[in-house]
């Protein structure tokens, strides 16, 4: 579905990434880890076209972004739901419209049926008669899973997490987490970052670990267990405090 | 010395890196506004917003001005005994000059900082990603919008702001020259500032378009969370103020040489 081709980016002469290789199929869920400023966003919005690499390319369903005029871009844009780290709820909107405007953007629903749909999407993420608030007056743990509720409700092919999970606490984490699966289709992608990796786990089925400019790491958590690379141990819930850890720690906030 | 100059060098580079940037950026808000396909309810908000945020400042401004320059004219006037002109000098300043300019600048510290701030956060909370990934070019979106709100309304409110410049002038004169309502009015219609009045519109619709750009510009390229913001808010007033006075100045040569 997505294939990343020798991916590099840098932004002011420091390179963030560079030389990720990448393939992802129709009905995984895939896990994306690493430190936090590691470049997971920025992986994520290279995927879906936000950002242009420098060097490299991604193709989506055989397509490539670089190959693609204005439209055709936008177009494919609306085969990927996102949930943006920092919710990215439209300030101006109240909640309902902001749910409802991937679908009232795609113009091909009565607005009758997309009230139904945004109805029956906020009731499953919890959060049934907020519509009429604005994102202001919600809590973080409410505008996650608003922001839950926008990227999915278009029933999108491939849909990006984006740190869905940033700054909350541990029992909101879960519960996002749960959701994520319960919205989960068969037949699509899902892409999550995180560095939550335990609560992650039942949800993902394997995991890409970025670390230091690339691609550490590409398995199941199980692999990354019993792997004697301490790096790895650390971060996949691993035994010991040692250097690996003090060193994620520093980098950590950098988002 | 050559520390210095490299230093000095940076900062040019920097600035004329910055007004590139600024025109690149007008030359794609004009060619979005072609063919005209804008968010009809973005555009409304971006009305009633800009409106709003300005009417009072613009009129409590207008007000003040008509009123210093009866005040800084006044005493010359009366010391001739040419009171009669008291209105033509009140007039001719505001209308053409002293009004536009100061309208225009606190439209940008109001209007314009207000926009950056509100693009700013809206790139920072990726929200301005987040149109993009539903197929909404913030150009066509958000840009547009506000480029043609701030133009029409910075030109009426120029216009509104010069009839308050002339009530307050008008006020001042009967207040401290002794000079009535009527004759001042009749002193100002005499005075033939039609001229003048169409000039100082012309310079608020092209004020109207400079904080525009500038503040959109400042606001879509925020980089760094919220103290970026900040920055760029900053940034956005300073550089609309010398991009005011420039226009000014610009208007002012090629007037002249025309008449
Ligand atoms: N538009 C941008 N301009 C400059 N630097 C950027 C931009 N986007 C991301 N970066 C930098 O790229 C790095 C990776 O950021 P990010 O992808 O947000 O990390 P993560 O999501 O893994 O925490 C950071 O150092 C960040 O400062
Ligand atoms: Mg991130």
């Amino acid at each position: 579905m997505i294939v990343a081709k020798g991916v590099g980016k840098s932004f002011g002469g420091e390179r963030i990434l560079s030389g990720v290789d990448l393939t992802f199929h129709e009905g995984e869920v895939v896990g994306i880890v690493g430190p936090g400023g590691v470049g997971k966003s920025l992986l994520m919005k290279i995927l879906c076209g936000l950002v242009e690499p420098d060097e490299g390319e991604v193709t989506v369903f055989g397509r490539s972004w670089a190959d693609l005029s204005v439209t055709e871009r936008a177009k494919l844009r609306e085969r990927f739901g996102m949930l943006f780290q920092n919710y990215a709820l439209f300030d101006f909107m109240t909640v309902g419209e902001n749910v409802a405007f991937p679908l009232v953007q795609r113009g091909d629903m009565s607005a009758q049926d997309v009230q139904e749909r945004v109805v029956e999407r906020l009731t499953q993420v919890e959060l049934s008669g907020v519509n009429h608030l604005y994102s202001r007056e919600l809590s973080g743990g409410m505008k996650k899973r608003v922001a839950l509720a926008r990227a999915t409700i278009g029933e999108a092919p491939i849909i990006i997490y984006d740190d869905p999970t940033a700054g909350l606490d541990p029992v909101t984490s879960s519960k996002i987490f749960n959701l994520i699966s319960d919205l989960q289709r068969p037949d699509s992608l899902s892409l999550i970052t995180s560095h939550d990796i335990e609560r992650m786990m039942p949800v993902c089925q394997r995991y890409i670990m970025l670390y230091q400019g690339g691609v550490y790491f590409r398995g199941t958590a199980q692999e990354a267990k019993q792997s004697q690379d301490p790096v790895l141990r650390v971060f996949f819930g691993g035994d010991a405090v040692d250097v690996g850890r003090r060193t994620m720690a520093g980098a950590e906030g950098i988002s | 010395m050559t520390q210095m100059l490299t230093v000095m060098g940076a900062r040019i580079i920097e600035i004329l890196q910055l007004i590139g940037g600024i025109a690149l950026f007008f030359l794609r808000t004009l060619r979005a506004l072609v063919p005209p396909k804008y968010d009809a309810r973005e555009t409304w908000r971006a009305f009633y917003k800009v409106g709003v945020q300005s009417y009072t400042i613009v009129i409590l401004t207008a007000m003040f001005t008509g009123a210093i320059m009866v005040i800084q004219a006044g005493g010359t006037i009366q010391a001739s005994r040419a009171t009669s002109f008291v209105g033509w000098a009140a007039g001719f300043t505001v209308l053409s000059e002293i009004g536009p300019v100061l309208i225009g600048l606190m439209f940008s510290g109001r209007v314009g900082a207000n926009n950056t701030a509100e693009l700013g956060t809206m790139v920072v909370t990726e929200q301005v990603d987040a149109l993009r990934t539903l197929a909404i070019d913030p150009m066509n979106y958000l840009a547009v919008p506000r480029f043609i709100a701030m133009i029409v309304m910075l030109f009426l409110l120029v216009a509104l702001g010069d009839l308050f410049a002339l009530l307050g002038g008008a006020i001042t004169s009967h207040v401290m020259l002794d000079i009535s309502y009527s004759v001042f009015v009749s002193q100002v219609i005499d005075a033939q500032l039609l001229d003048e009045y169409i000039l100082g519109l012309i310079k608020g619709s092209l004020f109207g378009m400079s904080i525009a750009i500038v503040s959109c510009y400042f606001g879509f390229t925020v980089r760094g969370g919220a103290p970026g913001v900040g920055r760029a808010v900053n940034n956005s007033v300073v550089a609309s103020a010398i991009g005011i006075l420039a226009i000014d100045l610009l208007v002012g040569i090629i007037h002249h040489a025309v008449r």
